[in-house]
């Protein structure tokens, strides 16, 4: 058979990381998250529509002041995040050291703070449906930001090492999209343990 | 009462011999219903089973037109391409016509058939007529029923087990209940299953239009003996139900004769500890109420038929005849044994 | 202009094949042979028909657990199996069927023949697909092996609470269900996601979306229900396996939990699960149509669109397995016309293959037959779901032998039917051979026959008010017959699907060889060779219609791409929408690392039905694992 060929690829970009496959990976990736994310927070409205009490009786609704500064880290991480790959487009490398390494610090508090709150939780998982969601929620969010912290490690570690520059920067790119979305994730579960049981 | 369906065929290892006659039998079969008809949804025995029974008919109806339909079509169209001359497909236009009437037309209105059929006959079987002529509470247990009549207070009446007499052409009210796991609540010739799930009571109302016994059985996997988890459903002319009724709220008799109070004895050092008999000190809640077990027809949720060979075999060794149930096996002497068959045949 | 708009182009320059090249892209996507070497390649025909070879492993167990089944309800009374076996087989037989065998099999027919179809060498993230086999493969063997040391779950494959609970369920089996599920629930979450931007990022040029193969749609479809339906199977296993390893309450009525949550989350998957299962079936289909007619099928674009519906409706459905749960009626009422609303799409599909096969010559080979039987089978069965939609019909059949024999009629005449009618039909494509027609066509008729015989008699059954997953049943109810023909019927079939699978085994050896394109299809997988060399394609194809070897053989010429790197895996990368060339994308070679990984997450997954501290292990050995696994290699190569 006659064979012609009409399209040449050899010069195209081998990088484009903004089309790169592993850029919708992770994209899809998030959308399952989120499903999961979607799952817990229906689950946690159900059982309070079909618990009497919620909290249960004797049981405050957990305290507002440190998860709200934990919601203001997380948001400022994001920023942080946006900066580090800024500065990664203009081949910045100490913008990109700097905004990676905030952003690590951003998270580890509140990762500590997460804990501390933990400690101070007045019920356990295994006491009633309703301390069974919010730890589950909890826990799950906490696990979420320890990996968002030990990848964006690695990455920072590369970073450090000079692997990056404005062409090579897909891992930079794809830790970001995760970055965003562990991040803001936080959002919609604070509304549903803090707020949910005080308005509704 | 008219016959009364016996679920309970010869026992024995005759089955096997049958086996090759029955598949026989079984093509006849398929063209309708053999069975005796006690524990079918095509024997309806209530105004709501029966409105389900004709919606069965219509849809078996129309699916058989449409199935014919299909096949025609494929048969028809295969053999149209058979011939020397070729493909002759069919003209654009006809083909969007054939997708449109059989895959458009045909199912929007068979899907308003049945919303509209379906929404008029669940209007009229989950009608509730307030109040009810006669409210029972079932509750599921491990692997049998406790049935409770109530009055219209709420006052408990009666407590018996895995037999629900019930009036005929009077609305019943059924609160299903269930203090372990899920069980389902189905007696197929008087109306549609209903689950009974812990912590919520759902209910069932319906009206048994004819005299007879009807079987039911547990629906929802429940653990090891779902499968006989049976119930037999008694429905008798309201006055006959009456009767049975006070009968039930009575406590035991006296016993009669040495030997069933020395049976009463062996009960209350063997069997107390699950089984209340009203009117004595044994208040067990573990298994069922047997304060009138000699009147039921079946032992071991409708396993088998109360005989007093099947209840001693039963006392003496449960676990053969229902492997994995709650009630222990007791190695009786047989003195006691027949002393306790004695007693316990009394309990009318 | 761009490449959706444009013909052949007469000025283009000639491409010859050099050998010497050919050579280095055989070298190249080559993958790696001996006993380590089986743990390390990475391309995507090899994963697919792993997938696939170990699928059908399971169907064949699962289906020897069908059988059993079927003699201990021979005659009543029967004393074959005790109740506690029976619930283990009953459970692992559904289990297995749903989520070792059907999820699989589809995505292994996908991983294997998409990337062919659409024009790729292989997919998104080969390494990927290699870790999801592996999970598949540990936690299959995982799941089905509890059942021979008799610790296997039998609360049944729904696992409703709070049966599933510790209380009533205290053994290993529920705990070894809801965490191989979950790790196999991962497996098939990483397919979907490599088959989305496999098939949406590295089309052929010129494969616009109204381009692509129906059984790519289908397979689009499928995954992106994955995506939206299995997070919730895990959420709910999740929840399940924190009641019973760390004493949480979400399922105990006393202390606030609520049984039907477990059911909602359950049937949220459960419901598109089944349509997961169906949907690339339809693809199988619409290829096999097209193909033994040799014509274009009619109403390409009403039969994605009916793709689709189909894939959105299916989320909306999950209620009507619930219908006697109590719930409001009102409620209910919604997910009554809701349910009976996807007979349209399917309806749509059934009659757009018809209009294609009336008055077409067609070729009687056996993949055509088993798709013609599925005609038939699927049809009785869309039937009777549209009729278990109507609420006060359901509440009788529910839970009874009527339901079996639906979901049976759906899942076998609907997906397997037409899914084994693809595996006859691509064999070549795995093996270079042929399978034997006479074997085949044995094979379907013994299947059809007894199919029928097994499963319609169930029907009557539910009717004549026999519950499903019950062990045994008392003499006299008027069941005997039925129950028996159901009995012989089911050894008629299991020998159908062996003769298959004894075709499968001896065409290996002894099949015809196939030659490129035994069938003279229109789609571009059978522009590879039988068997397709390691890179598959050695020319990615331009492509310029919807049925490409049509067109190419019809024109007397082909076109295709160049510029792609023979010494390093190469894949072009296309726009969305018109598959327009954007950049190319760099493949990894074979690996050990998928495996070490997939090692790492088991034992964290096995480990925590132990204890709960292996999921902390294994978080850290998986975190280890990936991170030797996504290490750039030194020295870090100028690309």
């Amino acid at each position: 058979m006659d064979t012609r060929s009409t399209v040449d690829v050899a010069g195209f970009s081998r990088f484009a990381a903004n089309r790169h496959p592993l850029w919708w990976g992770v994209l899809w990736l998030i959308m399952i998250e989120l499903t999961v994310v979607s799952a817990f927070i229906v689950s946690y409205f159900y059982l309070m529509r079909s618990a009497e009490a919620w909290p249960p009786a004797g049981i405050e609704p957990p305290p507002l002041l440190w998860p709200s500064v934990n919601l203001a880290l997380l948001l400022a991480s994001m920023v942080t995040m946006w900066w580090a790959s800024w500065g990664l487009n203009r081949d910045n490398r100490a913008v990109l050291i700097a905004g990676l390494s905030l952003s690590l610090l951003f998270h580890c508090t509140v990762l500590a703070l997460r804990w501390r709150e933990m400690q101070l939780f007045g019920f356990k998982w295994s006491d009633h449906a309703y301390g069974s969601i919010v730890w589950t929620i909890t826990g799950f969010h906490f696990t979420h930001i320890a990996s968002a912290i030990v990848g964006t490690a690695v990455v920072l570690v590369l970073a450090i090492r000079g692997y990056f520059n404005p062409e090579r920067q897909l891992a930079v790119v794809v830790d970001t999209l995760y970055w965003y979305f562990v991040s803001a994730a936080w959002v919609p579960f604070y509304l549903t343990l803090y707020w949910a049981p005080r308005l509704l | 009462m008219t016959a009364t369906p016996s679920p309970f065929g010869p026992s024995g290892r005759r089955r096997t011999a049958q086996a090759a006659a029955r598949l026989a039998a079984a093509g006849a079969l398929l063209a309708g219903c053999a069975s005796d008809g006690s524990q079918s949804a095509l024997n309806p025995k209530s105004p709501d089973a029966a409105l389900i029974a004709q919606l069965w008919w219509w849809f078996l109806g129309v699916s058989a037109v449409v199935l014919a339909v299909v096949v025609l079509v494929l048969a028809v169209g295969l053999l149209r391409g058979r011939g020397a001359q070729g493909a002759r497909p069919l003209p654009e236009s006809r083909r969007w016509a054939l997708v449109v009437s059989g895959g458009i037309v045909a199912p929007a209105v068979a899907i308003l058939g049945i919303v509209v059929s379906g929404l008029w006959i669940g209007r009229e079987t989950g009608a509730r007529p307030t109040p009810p002529d006669v409210t029972v509470e079932v509750a599921g247990k491990l692997w049998w029923w406790e049935v409770r009549y109530r009055d219209a207070q709420g006052g408990l009446i009666a407590t018996t087990a895995n037999e629900i007499h019930l009036p005929v052409g009077r609305m019943v009210r059924l609160l299903l209940l269930s203090d372990n796991v899920i069980h389902s609540f189905w007696v197929p010739n008087l109306d549609g299953k209903t689950d009974m799930i812990p912590g919520q009571v759902n209910e069932l109302w319906f009206a048994p239009g004819e005299a007879g016994t009807y079987r039911g059985q547990c629906a929802e996997l429940c653990g090891v003996q779902h499968a006989l988890m049976g119930f037999l459903v008694v429905a008798t002319e309201p006055a006959e139900f009456e009767a049975w009724l006070a009968h039930q709220a009575r406590p035991a008799a006296e016993p009669e004769g040495a030997l069933a109070r020395r049976g009463r004895e062996v009960f209350q050092q063997s069997c107390a500890r699950c089984h209340t008999v009203r009117g004595t000190a044994a208040r067990g809640g573990q298994g069922p109420d047997l304060t009138h077990l000699a009147g039921r027809r079946t032992l071991a949720a409708a396993t088998i038929p109360n005989t007093r060979g099947h209840l001693g075999g039963w006392i003496a060794d449960p676990q053969s005849i229902k492997p994995g149930n709650l009630m222990p096996g007791f190695a009786l002497d047989p003195p006691d044994l027949h002393a306790l068959l004695a007693y316990l045949e009394q309990l009318e | 202009m761009t490449l959706t708009d444009r013909t052949f182009d007469p000025g283009a320059p000639a491409v010859r094949d050099d050998p010497e090249e050919t050579r280095r892209l055989e070298e190249t996507w080559r993958s790696p042979s001996g006993p380590v070497g089986w743990f390390m390649p990475v391309n995507q025909r090899i994963i697919g028909r792993r997938f696939i070879v170990t699928a059908f492993v399971f169907f064949l167990l699962a289906g020897a657990l069908g059988l059993l089944i079927r003699l201990q309800l021979a005659v009543p009374e029967n004393s074959l199996l005790g109740p506690e076996l029976y619930n283990q087989i009953v459970t692992t037989h559904g289990t297995t069927m749903m989520f070792l065998f059907a999820i699989p099999v589809v995505e292994g027919f996908a991983i294997f023949m998409a990337p062919m179809m659409i024009g790729s060498r292989d997919m998104a993230f080969p390494r990927l697909n290699a870790f999801g086999y592996y999970v598949y493969l540990i936690g299959g063997v995982a799941f089905f092996g509890s059942l021979f040391v008799g610790l296997a779950p039998a609360a049944g494959w729904f696992n409703y609470v709070p049966l599933a609970n510790k209380e009533f369920s205290p053994g290993l089996g529920v705990g070894i269900w809801t965490t191989m599920i979950t790790f196999i629930e991962v497996s098939a979450l990483t397919a979907a996601v490599e088959l989305i931007v496999t098939i949406l990022k590295l089309r052929a040029p010129g494969m616009s979306l109204n381009r692509m193969p129906l059984f790519v749609w289908s397979v689009l479809v499928m995954a992106f229900m994955i995506l939206f339906a299995m997070p919730t199977i895990i959420v709910a296993s999740l929840l399940l396996i924190l009641d019973r390893l760390v004493d949480t309450k979400f399922f105990i009525v006393e202390a606030g939990g609520e049984p039907l949550l477990w059911q909602h989350l359950f049937w949220f998957f459960g419901h598109p699960e089944v349509y997961i299962i169906l949907v690339p079936a339809l693809g199988v289909i619409s290829s096999v149509i097209t193909t033994f007619t040799g014509r274009p099928i009619f109403g390409y674009t009403a039969l994605v669109v009916s793709l689709v519906a189909t894939g959105f409706i299916s989320f909306g459905l999950w209620v009507h397995h619930m219908f006697a749960t109590g719930l409001p009626q009102l409620g209910l009422s919604f997910f009554m016309a809701a349910s009976a609303m996807i007979a349209i799409p399917n309806g749509v599909q059934v009659f757009c293959w018809l209009a294609s096969l009336w008055g077409a010559k067609i070729r009687l080979a056996t993949p055509m037959l088993w798709v013609l039987g599925f005609f038939v089978i699927f049809v009785i069965g869309g039937l009777t779901g549209v009729m278990v939609a109507s609420i006060p019909f359901d509440l009788q059949v529910h839970g009874t032998f009527f339901l079996v024999a639906h979901f049976h009629y759906v899942l076998i005449g609907g997906a397997v039917f037409p899914l084994i009618g693809g595996l006859y039909y691509w064999y070549p494509k795995m093996t270079g051979r042929l399978m034997s027609e006479r074997l085949g066509k044995w094979s379907f008729w013994l299947a059809f026959l007894g199919f029928n015989l097994t499963f319609f008699p169930m029907h009557q059954l539910g009717m004549e008010g026999m519950p499903r997953r019950i062990y045994t049943y008392i003499d006299g109810l008027g069941w005997e017959g039925m129950n028996l023909l159901a009995t012989a019927g089911s050894v008629v079939l299991a020998l159908g699907f062996l003769l298959t699978a004894f075709n499968f085994w001896v065409s290996m050896r002894r099949g015809r060889p196939a030659g490129d394109d035994p069938w003279g299809a229109p789609t571009l997988e059978w522009r590879t060779s039988s068997p397709p060399a390691p890179y598959n394609h050695r020319h990615v194809a331009v492509v310029h219609g919807r049925y490409p070897l049509w067109q190419e053989r019809e024109a007397g010429r082909r076109e295709v791409v160049i510029g792609l790197r023979s010494d390093r895996r190469e894949m072009v990368v296309t726009s969305i929408l018109d598959a327009e060339p954007q950049s190319v994308q760099v493949l990894p070679g074979p690996t050990i690392w998928p495996f070490v990984s997939a090692v790492a997450a088991s034992t964290g997954f096995i480990g925590i039905l132990v204890s709960p501290i292996f999921f902390v292990i294994g978080f850290f050995l998986a975190f280890f694992s990936f991170v030797g696994w996504l290490w750039p290699r030194r020295p870090w190569r100028e690309d």
